[in-house]
């Protein structure tokens, strides 16, 4: 098997998400093919002539094969991806990496933290706790971004609100003229003190910028939270997925095939990271 | 591959016509004096092998895994683009006179492209190839490949070995070749070939000569507990001093490296987009842009980029592979332009953390 040779998958769908964030449904062009994902993994998603980059899938895996990506626009591919509309192909490669541990946190209660584009990741392992909501316990989910109108799924809050013993607090960091906001403002560490989940049965799933992982895991390390139940997922410049290119490498960790989902016991003590 | 292993013993002469022969079959890449330096060149009329030579430039492993090749392409169709596999092309070719140090190198660079994720590229560019070692007498003054146990006669290394590395290996006993051949394919290598069996003599010279050898080195690097010791000291002012100090970030460590295995992926577009091409080039943790990613740079600093070459050679790699990334041919320091070397600084760090 060639782990560089891309399949093709067709878009079935897109829905925007304002202000530059977009969300694509595919399959892949070939019927007797399937990709074998689980949620926090990724796929490397090119478009031939703009390369390929990682992009983790944000539902999680579908009964009919169909797969999504929610993609922000950063640079010369993701700008162009904006523009790729329903019918249109795309090469995909994957899936790779670790995937957020459903079911080592099984009867846990369950501490989501996300900043900005963060969610992305984490949709896919909210979706699934919902759809087996009984095997997990308490769930409180903590959401910054740095407006109101990048707090991306807002759409989706009500259902994921009215899940039982479910818990979702927002914040945002600064709001624009023009938008309106009557919620907590400040970094999503001051929705600490809200949360109200205990340490001893809880297991931690994180993901957003480095910095704000770093002021979440030590802030709840303080607080009791043990160092192997507190996951993060990180982000590194990836050119191969497959443990060839060296690019994602941090410390002895290749964050493509070890990650990007780790035990934040795990990555301790490396240079180059913010953690 | 078996570990069947024989020997014989070829007279100068009879090595020769075994080149001439296998160059009927085979492109036969060796080494060849190329100006002052000594390079791997297919052997062609009038080339002869530099039987002497120290150290090549570019490391036998980089024959194979080449600067720039071609991963997949994609041909346009009616609804856009149909990607298609490379298939690098099929050519018989003899990697030949490859010394210890590279022919470690190029296992070490095998447990990243052949390991438990293989790289179709690689496996069948490395398909194309056997490799003829040739034990090393000719001593540099940076080698210290005995230090790390990768040379200067090839042997048994952090679990990899002569079975694997090689299918014929052959020793200058002056005037004569020691030739040991490993598995069926050194054996098929050999079919055809006058000469005789060892005497007991002939494996005392080859004895002889590998202690011999091994006096000759000026360098060394200490190799006892050296991965916990850099990890001990990855805030050690040498990074800073030393990387901002001197280096240039001009990536020729990692360039001329046997066991570095980064790249970058590019697109060729052609000029009527009728097919787009995905290359691979080498790339190098000491290039400032090789961990940035949108809104950060995981390495903008000389300083890092230094400690990840150093930290990986010689002690990231014992996590990741099992064995140091570094086979101790010198060739980072050669090439450094202000002479930066990581076995000096394996010792710095050594020394201060002896005197605490
Ligand atoms: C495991 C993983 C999952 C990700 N999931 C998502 C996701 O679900 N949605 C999403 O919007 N983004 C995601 N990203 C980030 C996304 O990969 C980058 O935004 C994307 O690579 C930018 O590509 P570009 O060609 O548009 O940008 P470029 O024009 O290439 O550059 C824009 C910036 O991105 C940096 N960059 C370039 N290539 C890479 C690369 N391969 N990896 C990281 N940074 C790079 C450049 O240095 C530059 O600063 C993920 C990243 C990783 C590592
Ligand atoms: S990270 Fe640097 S030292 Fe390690 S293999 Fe890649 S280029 Fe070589
Ligand atoms: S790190 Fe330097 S000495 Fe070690 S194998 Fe690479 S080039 Fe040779
Ligand atoms: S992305 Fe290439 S090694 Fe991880």
């Amino acid at each position: 098997m060639n782990l560089q040779l891309p399949k093709e998958a067709v878009v079935i769908g897109t829905k925007a998400h304002p202000p530059d964030t977009k969300a694509f449904k595919l399959r892949l062009r070939n019927d007797n093919e399937r990709l074998e994902l689980r949620s926090g993994q990724f796929n490397m998603v090119g478009l031939p002539g703009f390369g390929e980059a990682p992009f983790t899938f944000s539902s999680p895996p579908q009964a009919d094969g169909s797969f999504e990506h929610t993609i922000r626009a950063v640079g010369r591919l993701s700008k162009r991806l904006m523009r790729v509309e329903a019918g249109e192909t795309l090469h995909v490669r994957g899936p790779f990496g670790t995937a957020w541990p459903l079911e080592q946190v099984k009867g846990r209660d369950l501490l989501v933290v996300a900043g900005g584009v963060g969610m992305i990741p984490l949709r896919p392992f909210l979706l699934e706790v919902f759809q087996k909501r009984e095997e997990y316990g308490k769930v409180v989910v903590l959401f910054g971004a740095r407006t109101p109108g990048e707090l991306i799924y807002r759409e989706e809050f009500d259902t994921w609100r009215r899940q039982p013993n479910t818990f979702l607090h927002l914040t945002v960091d600064d709001v624009p003229p023009g938008e309106t906001w009557d919620g907590h403002t400040g970094v999503v560490t001051g929705l600490f003190s809200q949360m109200g989940i205990e340490p001893d049965n809880a297991a931690v799933l994180t993901c957003g910028p480095e910095i704000m992982m770093r002021f979440v895991a030590r802030g709840l390390l303080l607080r009791r939270f043990p160092a192997n139940r507190i996951y993060v997922s990180l982000e590194r410049r990836m050119k191969c997925g497959t443990g060839h290119c060296g690019h994602c490498q941090l410390g002895p960790k290749f964050v493509c095939k070890d990650g990007p989902v780790f035990r934040y016991e795990e990555l301790a003590g490396f240079p180059d990271t913010l953690l | 591959m078996t570990d069947q292993v024989s020997a014989r013993v070829a007279s100068v002469e009879q090595t020769a016509e075994w080149i001439e022969l296998l160059r009927r079959d085979y492109e036969v890449v060796a080494p060849v004096k190329t100006g002052k330096t000594t390079s791997f060149r297919p052997l062609a009329e009038g080339l002869e092998v530099d039987w002497d030579y120290t150290i090549t430039t570019i490391p036998a492993s980089k024959t194979i895994y080449s600067p720039q090749e071609t991963l997949v392409r994609f041909a346009r169709t009616e609804e856009g683009y149909r990607a298609e596999e490379v298939v690098p092309e099929k050519r018989k070719r003899i990697l030949f006179g490859v010394h210890p140090c590279d022919l470690h190198g190029t296992l070490v660079l095998e447990r990243t492209f052949l390991g438990e994720m293989k790289d179709a590229n690689y496996a069948s560019l490395r398909a194309n190839y056997l490799i003829v070692g040739l034990n090393c007498q000719s001593i540099g003054e940076k080698c210290f490949c005995a230090s790390v146990g990768t040379g200067p006669f090839y042997g048994y290394w952090m679990g990899q070995g002569p079975p694997q590395g090689c299918d014929v290996l052959l020793t200058d006993l002056g005037g004569r070749f020691l030739v040991e051949t490993f598995g069926v394919n050194g054996v098929r290598l050999l079919a055809g070939v006058e000469a005789s069996p060892p005497t007991p003599d002939d494996i005392g010279e080859k004895l002889k000569r590998e202690a011999a050898a091994k006096e000759r080195f000026r360098k060394s690097l200490d190799t006892r507990d050296l991965p916990s010791l850099l990890r001990r000291n990855l805030n050690h002012p040498t990074w800073r001093i030393t990387g901002e100090g001197r280096c240039l970030s001009c990536t020729n460590c990692t360039m001329v490296c046997p066991t570095c295995f980064c790249y970058d992926i590019w697109e060729r577009v052609g000029l009527d987009l009728s097919v787009i091409e995905r290359i691979r080039v080498w790339d190098s943790c000491q290039d400032e842009r090789f961990a940035e990613v949108h809104g950060g740079n995981f390495r903008s600093t000389r300083e890092a980029r230094l400690r990840q070459f150093v930290c990986h050679k010689l002690s990231y790699w014992v996590e990741q592979f099992g064995c140091y990334g570094c086979v101790g041919c010198g060739r980072c320091m050669t090439w450094c332009p202000t002479g930066i070397d990581l076995a000096e600084i394996a010792a710095e760090i050594r020394a201060d953390e002896e005197r605490k």
